[in-house]
């Protein structure tokens, strides 16, 4: 894995190009160009904060920030990981003509997704600031914020390792990109993003068994998003269903380091499989 | 004497066929016992050099393996055995413009491509006039590469590779591309590379060709070297074969 490593840093600069280049070919033919890359997530935002914030009426101050927290990262694996999927079969006339290391491709596409995440964060800290001209009052910015570094380097960790095993397997078996469409379809329901972490702990039949709580965050993501919840916005109680007031949860340590762990794991066991599978890329049948 | 620029041992490569595509997991899973898989061996131990600024042809009926040794050299596909060395930095001319994206631009295509070949971007930037000169241009060079024809993709294919700086040159057959007047040029090219030092490999059926511009030829039959030596020697016996084949 060493030399492989090596030969990805000899090639660093296609890396860069590859980068430059996903990311201009995306908005060279529309209009408005970049601002796509916003406007997206904050349609959805628009639509959510109107569903579960308005409508259901779920009490939360500035539902908004609390859904973007935890969307921006969860937006980011799901495009990685099917952006990557097919990555290496748009480029297979390429990679039949000309050598360089195969992972630059959905290395690629990870790190231009990654750079949306951050302009995510971008409009994501634009809307605490006007949270902020509006009601001086409370101050929305926590110093948690210091954390947000260390998540999103657990957050590219995790969409590396995922994206390579995902880039890998689907250019054999195609069925695995619309596996993967349903199953993270059926992980944004797994992750607190449109409910809270503190609804699912005082769940009453998670209260009766604590293991459920346990095999709940064992969802690499739910923690994460969880903790990028926690370090970014201010603690708030959370009305459960029933009525009742939950008492809003602190940072758990433990689980952002069993994500960490986890993500580390999983992307030098993806960066392995990958190197295993990408000479066959060619001969794929 | 210095090392050779290519040195191929034992070379082998053998490709698995399987009838039933598995492009799918279904197929995987419905085809997995019933599948028939036929190893076809393409090369079957190949050894050979090429020196340092010589001009080695690549001859052979169609499906002898001349292609499938030059992805071979350019690292495409990983040798079943033996081993594959070239020393210096190696410009593969397969396909002139296989990495190009059609709507950037020639300009952006050339800094894409230059990267691939293993330039940096500053010292493609120094090139960027050069390239466009040769490749004949001009203000096109700034259209996106969708709108061009076919004959300036492969002026911009070309240019790119003979100004990366390669010191190993391998060709497949690409420079019956072009009208005359750019074919001339291309040769002229090759002659001033090769007076610099430069490497090539070729595969060529243009016997002209090879007659003209190799100093040596490999003569590839069914996966084996049949024959080297001078294009005199080789390429009478090459003919006569062929026609008594036929």
């Amino acid at each position: 894995m060493l030399d492989e490593l090596k030969e990805l840093w000899k090639f660093r600069e296609l890396l860069l190009s590859m980068v430059q280049r996903e990311i201009r070919i995306r908005y060279k033919n529309s209009a408005l160009g970049f601002l796509w890359s916003f406007i997206t997530p904050l349609a959805t935002t628009l639509v959510m904060t109107l569903v579960f914030g308005v409508l259901l009426n779920n009490k939360v101050q500035s539902f908004s920030a609390y859904f973007l927290a935890a969307y921006l990262p969860f937006m980011f694996f799901q495009f990685s990981v099917l952006d990557s999927a097919q990555s290496v079969l748009i480029a297979l006339p390429l990679v039949k003509k000309i050598y360089f290391p195969r992972e630059i491709l959905p290395l690629a596409t990870i790190i231009s997704n990654f750079i949306h995440l951050l302009m995510g964060f971008v409009v994501f800290f634009g809307y605490l600031l006007v949270i902020y001209i509006r009601n001086p009052r409370d101050v929305p910015f926590q110093a948690g914020t210091i954390y947000l570094p260390l998540l999103l380097i657990i957050s590219f960790m995790m969409s590396t390792g995922v994206g390579l095993l995902v880039s890998a397997l689907n250019t054999f078996y195609e069925d695995v990109k619309y596996v993967m469409t349903v199953f993270l379809y059926l992980l944004f329901y797994l992750c607190p993003i449109i409910y809270f972490i503190e609804q699912v702990a005082n769940f009453r039949l998670v209260q009766q068994n604590e293991l459920l709580f346990k095999l709940y965050n064992l969802n690499p993501l739910a923690p994460l998003c969880t903790a990028y919840r926690q370090t970014l916005l201010a603690p708030q109680p959370i009305y459960m269903s029933s009525g009742e007031l939950a008492a809003a949860k602190p940072l758990q340590w433990g689980w952002v380091a069993y994500v960490g762990v986890f993500s580390f794991l999983i992307m030098v066991y993806g960066y392995h499989v990958f190197n295993k599978m990408k000479w066959r890329f060619v001969e794929r049948p | 004497m210095s090392e050779p620029s290519i040195i191929v041992r034992n070379l082998r490569k053998e490709f698995v066929i399987t009838n039933t595509a598995i492009g799918s997991i279904k197929t995987l899973l419905l085809w997995w016992r019933r599948r028939s898989v036929v190893r076809l061996e393409v090369l079957k131990g190949l050894n050979f050099e090429v020196q340092q600024g010589e001009c080695v042809a690549v001859i052979g009926r169609n499906g002898a393996g001349k292609s499938t040794l030059l992805s071979l050299l350019a690292k495409i596909y990983k040798p079943t055995s033996g081993t594959v060395q070239v020393n210096g930095r190696l410009a593969p001319l397969l396909e002139l413009g296989a990495g190009f994206h059609p709507d950037l631009s020639g300009a952006e295509n050339v800094f894409f491509n230059g990267v691939v070949l293993g330039l940096t971007r500053e010292e493609i930037r120094k090139r960027l006039p050069y390239i466009v000169e040769f490749s004949e241009l001009h203000d096109h060079i700034y259209a996106p590469i969708r709108t061009y024809s076919s004959g300036m993709l492969a002026r911009l294919g070309f240019a790119i590779a003979v100004h990366v700086d390669a010191t190993v040159l391998l060709v497949d057959e690409v420079l019956a591309v072009g009208d005359f007047e750019f074919e001339r040029k291309c040769y002229a090219k090759i002659e001033e590379f090769r007076k610099n030092g430069g490497t090539i490999l070729l595969v060529s059926h243009q016997i002209e060709t090879v007659k003209n511009i190799a100093d040596r030829c490999i003569w590839i039959q069914h996966g084996e070297i049949k024959m080297t030596g001078t294009p005199d020697e080789v390429l009478p016996m090459y003919t006569s074969k062929s026609e008594a084949d036929l």
